[in-house]
């Protein structure tokens, strides 16, 4: 089990473990407010990495990790996900609005 | 550990989002994330060799420990489902710490009060 520093790194990694292997991979979180504390885990059940934090700004990122996974695997794991983004992205475009979402 | 709840979406939401408040003291909440197609390895052996397309799902569990509840979200409705979630998570996972704002207007520490009540409203209309 390896715990990942790197937001981008953890990313990358869980996708691709995810697109390795679609039928057993797995992306967990776990929170504990009582201690402020964010585990994110993506396993096959061969290999685990894992990403923790007490960071609000991960929150935010875990969101568009959560779409990826959402986008993944209820489309399929050849799922275009370079267009998923968070509620809040600060790149790009400034949200694709006509959804019909608000707050 | 006790049996799985199945649920609609909605009502899980409803459901988890209980989890979280449950949980503000003590204990964690645990999300996961799963394909699935809710069928078990011999309908879908079947289904390949007739060539029928599995129709995959999002699987989601959530438990706090005592409870576990899931729900299945297929590819029309994960859009508003994965919306809500994240409303959920962004209202309820409020003890993580916040970065400190590299342009502070104050000194550290004076006040801060003030401040946070800026910040919070500033923050609501990047939405």
């Amino acid at each position: 089990m390896v715990y990942i520093t790197s937001w981008d790194d953890f990313v990358e990694k869980s996708v691709q473990l995810f697109r390795a292997d679609p039928e057993k991979t797995r992306y967990g979180m776990k929170y504990r407010h009582c201690d402020g504390k964010l585990v994110l885990k993506v396993t096959d059940d061969r290999e685990c990495i894992k990403f923790k934090t007490d960071q609000a700004q991960d929150a935010k990122k875990m969101e568009k990790l959560n779409n990826i996974f959402f986008t993944l695997m209820a489309r399929g794991p050849e799922a275009d996900i370079s267009e998923v983004s968070g509620k809040d992205q600060v790149e790009a475009q400034p949200a694709k609005k006509g959804r019909g979402r608000k707050q | 550990m006790g049996s799985e709840v199945r649920l609609q979406p909605d009502p899980f939401l409803n459901e988890l989002t209980n989890m979280f408040e449950r949980t503000t003291e003590k204990g964690s909440v645990w999300v996961t994330l799963k394909h699935s197609s809710d069928k078990s390895k011999v309908q879908r052996n079947k289904m390949k060799t007739c060539g029928e397309k599995i129709e995959y799902r999002c699987l989601v569990r959530a438990t706090d420990g005592k409870k576990t509840i899931s729900t299945l979200v297929g590819p029309k409705d994960h859009q508003r489902f994965q919306a809500s979630y994240a409303t959920i998570l962004k209202a309820r996972m409020t003890a993580l710490r916040k970065r400190e704002r590299k342009d502070k207007r104050k000194a550290a520490d004076s006040d801060k009060k003030e401040d946070s009540k800026i910040r919070s409203t500033a923050s609501k209309t990047t939405n």
